[in-house]
């Protein structure tokens, strides 16, 4: 592949402070290089007109795994309604909401993203996870391993091994699992709902273990901080969609004191009990605890109107919810004294006061918190919407006049509960590349993505430069990865793969002998085939393994 | 060749994916160890004998030439169906991709006890669990219909050992509508099993009237064992119903239903879950692949580069009606195609034996012993890593797949 010059753009580069300058952007072997110190011939790309940034990272949407499995299987209606049409990279696939691997690398490439991170990797189903991921092209993946419900930690925890035993654990289930990074889900209410307890807060205890979500979330935090992860637990908390969990959430943040903490889809945790319907939007006090602790950031989960499906680890909260499965049918899974899921299709309507004020709690929250390096453009593909709605989502937040009409459509009752039409600020050009590129790489602990300095990958996006904003990013002119384009007026024109990328500290392998003994009683099978092994990860090519303290 | 054992080798065949075999490879020849399940030792076992030559119309060609004409027939065909589909997960990845080029219908030949289950868990959902969480939370284990071991051989050993993790007293195993095997006896020594018979063909009634129970109506005509059965899941902690779908009858998806149901509303006050069994041959993993690929659940058509899904005109049987042509895949065992009035390019395990001789026959590898692979378990959640364990100079069906792919015109 030659090197390729990209001229006469408009480099928005927040990482390097970069903000709109024109200069060249040069590509080669795949990775940028300094433009002014190159010298060897190109393919040159004028990017006249246009905005050139890195590609963009999604830290969090659900598009691999078992649970998307059964997304697929339920809405059959939507896969049938949305074929991936005939072509030269067509993959045959096809969904919205449920969108098969081939379709996902497509519509996130052709929208400039080439990075995503599926962020509920159940270990049990991690190897269907990998197979699944290897068959979406253009993205580089990862996945985030589910603990905190797994009955080995619980009992390690409430047996009182210790600290050390647990970052151990977590070093090894990391390692055995290809993860990148740890996930919460519901601290230990999964595990509690196995045993029929239906709700558990931040300080009630599980009963079997009789250990809390405070205790089982604080234990990990201490376990990656110890093992030196970037990344830090990343959280979907207690009492998800529980009007009144704006408590839960605002303690969920006073009990990191001060160590890092990522809480995800915090819309779906900012719900008060105010006014006659007992809901109500607390997006003010959360967004004002983020802005006050700098240890904590949040993905969005923005709610968009129209057919979706719900899927989740949290069985607890899905078989509360599936009362409003939309169409009526719904799947719930306990998984291998692991986790479970649970998926519940969904319709979020307009004309809906619960539904509309989940849509204004989300936008609340992009525009409330202030520091754009702590705050991610999700909408939890595909719980909140699916991900193609990124490009609207951004004009909501940057145009102001646009944000208001949307607004104003909504039903009076919500836009009494609602702030939205009060406040001022748009997002600029430069705050979306920060929170869709260099804070997500930041977050996730790459130093050679989310930004266009030397050494950086050769993820370029060039986008026009549309006041459209919501045009502008539905489709990129040009995309490239490692150097090569993928995509040239928004279409899908060359097909390339990405990596899987994964973190593996040091640990004690003393822990093993104990997990051989769990996996011979408990598990009724051997820990050894449970482990990943780096050959299965895309045809042996292994996963890229990223340095963490402990792993010196 | 020196003589080699290799320990804790996992077995692809049923779905429970049991882990504990052990092979013995000389040269060619394997042999399986004592222990390992009668079906599993027969189907790991060769005789050592070289693999047998592809073929045209019975007669031995080159493995080239095989190739070249199986790409001839597929450039020549009108309708092609894609059946077995006994392989691991790429070489289901490569089937598909092959089809999506010619057009095409994909079904796995075990399907139909799955498509069964779909049934119900497309259109309503269920709740269902794995084999761990039985293992270890199940207090109340529910057969429905025949006993699954006669097709899972060592389930009741892997899912229900004496004692479980978080059962309190002895589990209860309850035979509705059939009863155990003689093996499934011996597995399950130490519980309690009772057995509840169904007259012939009242499977189906006798789940309805369960449902109707424990949703908390009261049925006189019910009979005492049924209204005991429908108490005890109402007090158990976590009651599960399993099943095999494939051995159910033609009602099995109304048995299905209703089983469901049970479990649904168990889950209001209680927890319950289904085990429903459906796995043999990677029928999992070709359900998932396909899935995550063409995003339906198997049954696939492809045309003019546009996938589509029907459960009937696509399942195999129909599928052969219509077909000039029958791509047959089959590696994990000798499993024969379907008869048809369709030529056929069968790439097969070594040892079939076929009735009628296959248009164009090229042997493939089995995945878990001549080559690396990925297959799922009957439960679905978890897939299971297969290893390479002697080298026959046999190609895996993805490989062999491709090759054609690209052999074509």
């Amino acid at each position: 592949m030659s090197a390729v010059r990209i001229i006469n753009g408009r480099v928005l580069d927040p990482a390097n402070g970069e903000s709109g300058v024109v200069r060249d952007v040069v590509i080669d072997g795949g990775r940028i290089v300094d433009a002014k110190g190159f010298s060897g011939p190109t393919e040159t790309i004028d990017a006249r007109g246009g905005v050139v940034m890195a590609g963009a990272i999604d830290i969090h949407s659900h598009i691999a795994g078992g649970k998307s499995n059964i997304t697929r299987l339920l809405m059959v209606e939507e896969q049938r309604a949305n074929r991936e049409p005939a072509g030269d990279f067509c993959g045959c696939g096809g969904g919205l909401s449920t969108m098969t691997a081939h379709a996902t690398g497509c519509r996130y490439a052709e929208m400039g993203y080439t990075a995503v991170f599926e962020p509920a990797m159940v270990a049990a189903n991690a190897r269907h996870m990998h197979a699944e991921m290897k068959d979406i092209p253009f993205l580089d993946t990862g996945g985030y391993v589910v603990l905190g419900n797994d009955d080995f930690l619980l009992d390690l925890i409430s047996s009182g091994a210790g600290q050390q035993a647990v970052n151990d654990y977590v070093a090894w289930q990391l390692a055995a699992t290809k993860a990148m990074a740890v996930k919460i889900v519901n601290p230990g209410g999964i595990n509690a709902f196995k045993f029929n307890q239906r709700k558990l807060d931040l300080d009630e205890a599980n009963p079997h273990y009789e250990i809390t979500p405070r205790t089982i979330l604080t234990t990990l935090i201490k376990a990656v901080t110890e093992l030196g992860l970037a990344h830090p637990i990343h959280l979907h908390g207690c009492n998800l969609g529980v009007p009144g969990n704006e408590d839960t959430t605002l303690a969920t943040i006073a009990a990191t004191e001060g160590l890092p903490l990522h809480m995800t889809h915090v819309q779906f945790h900012s719900y008060g009990t105010e006014g006659d319907k007992k809901f109500s939007s607390g997006a003010a006090k959360i967004a004002e605890a983020v802005n006050a602790n700098p240890n904590i950031s949040i993905d969005v989960g923005q709610v968009m109107f129209g057919q979706t499906v719900t899927a989740s680890a949290d069985l607890m909260s899905q078989h509360r919810n599936r009362g409003i499965a939309s169409p009526k049918r719904w799947i719930g899974m306990d998984m291998e004294m692991d986790a479970a899921c649970g998926i519940v299709p969904f319709v979020y309507k307009e004309k809906s006061f619960v539904n509309a004020l989940q849509w204004a709690i989300g936008l609340e929250l992009f525009l409330l918190v202030e520091d754009p390096w702590r705050i991610f453009l999700t909408t939890d593909h595909p719980n909140g919407a699916p991900f193609t709605t990124y490009p609207h989502l951004i004009r909501l937040l940057m145009d102001k006049d646009f944000r208001d009409e949307h607004f104003a459509r909504l039903p009076k009752a919500v836009r009494k509960h609602s702030i939205v039409g009060e406040l001022k600020r748009e997002y600029t050009l430069e705050e979306i590349a920060i929170v869709t590129r260099a804070a997500p790489a930041k977050i996730l602990g790459f130093k050679d993505r989310g930004h266009l300095g030397a050494g950086a990958v050769g993820d370029v996006v060039i986008y026009r430069d549309d006041p459209d904003r919501e045009a502008m990013f539905t489709k990129a002119d040009y995309v490239l990865k490692n150097g090569q384009v993928i995509v040239k007026d928004g279409e899908i024109v060359s097909v390339a793969y990405g990596q899987t990328h994964q973190v593996a500290p040091n640990y004690d392998t003393g822990i093993e002998t104990k997990l051989d003994r769990w996996f011979d009683e408990a598990m009724g099978f051997k820990a050894k085939t449970f482990k990943i092994a780096d050959d299965e990860i895309r045809d042996g090519q292994g996963a890229v393994t990223h340095a963490t303290t402990r792993s010196a | 060749m020196a003589e080699t054992t290799s320990h804790d080798v996992v077995c692809p065949f049923c779905g429970i994916g049991c882990d504990d075999v052990t092979l013995t490879v000389d040269g060619a020849a394997v042999t399986a160890a004592k222990g390992t399940c009668g079906r599993a030792a027969q189907l790991f076992a060769r005789s050592g004998a070289p693999a047998p030559s592809a073929r045209i119309a019975g007669k031995d060609v080159s493995f080239e030439e095989a190739v070249a004409e199986a790409a001839k027939r597929l450039d020549a065909s009108r309708t092609i169906a894609y059946a077995g589909l006994g392989i691991d997960v790429d070489g289901v990845r490569a089937v598909l991709k092959l089809a999506a080029k010619t057009g095409g219908s994909v079904d796995h030949y075990a399907s139909e006890g799955m498509f069964r289950n779909l049934a119900s868990s497309q259109r309503k959902g269920w709740v269902a669990t794995t084999f761990a969480e039985v293992r270890n939370r199940c207090d109340l284990f529910v057969v429905v219909g025949p006993d699954p071991s006669k097709a899972y051989h060592r389930v009741y050993e892997r899912v229900l050992p004496a004692t479980g993790r978080f059962v309190e007293g002895p589990r209860r195993v309850v035979f509705l509508g059939g009863a155990p095997t003689e093996d499934a006896k011996s597995q399950l020594d130490g519980l309690t099993v009772e057995i509840i018979a169904t007259p012939e063909g009242g499977l189906v009634d006798a789940l309805s009237q369960l449902s109707a129970l424990v949703a908390g109506s009261v049925l006189p005509a019910a009979s005492p064992e049924i209204k005991a059965l429908a108490e005890s899941l109402k007090a158990a902690r976590y009651g599960v119903l399993a099943w095999s779908a494939a051995s159910l009858d033609n009602d099995g998806d109304l048995v299905i239903e209703r089983a469901v149901s049970v479990v649904d509303t168990l889950n209001v006050t209680t927890r319950a879950a289904c085990l429903p069994l459906s796995g043999r041959d990677n029928l999992t993993g070709a359900y998932h692949a396909t899935l995550w690929n063409i995003g339906f659940p198997l049954r696939v058509g492809f045309r003019d580069g546009v996938s589509d899904h029907d459960q009937t005109a696509y399942a195999t049987a129909n599928a052969v009606k219509e077909a000039d042509l029958v791509v047959w895949t089959s590696a994990f065992r000798p499993e024969l195609p379907p008869a048809s009035a369709a030529a056929v390019i069968a790439l097969s395990h070594p040892d079939t034996v076929f009735d009628t001789e296959p248009d164009v026959f090229i042997p493939v590898g089995q995945p878990g012993l001549d080559h690396q692979g990925l297959a799922f378990r009957a439960d679905s959640v978890v897939g299971l890593p297969l290893r390479r364990h002697r080298d026959a100079g046999l190609k895996s069906v993805a490989d062999v797949v491709t090759l054609i792919s690209e052999a074509r015109a």
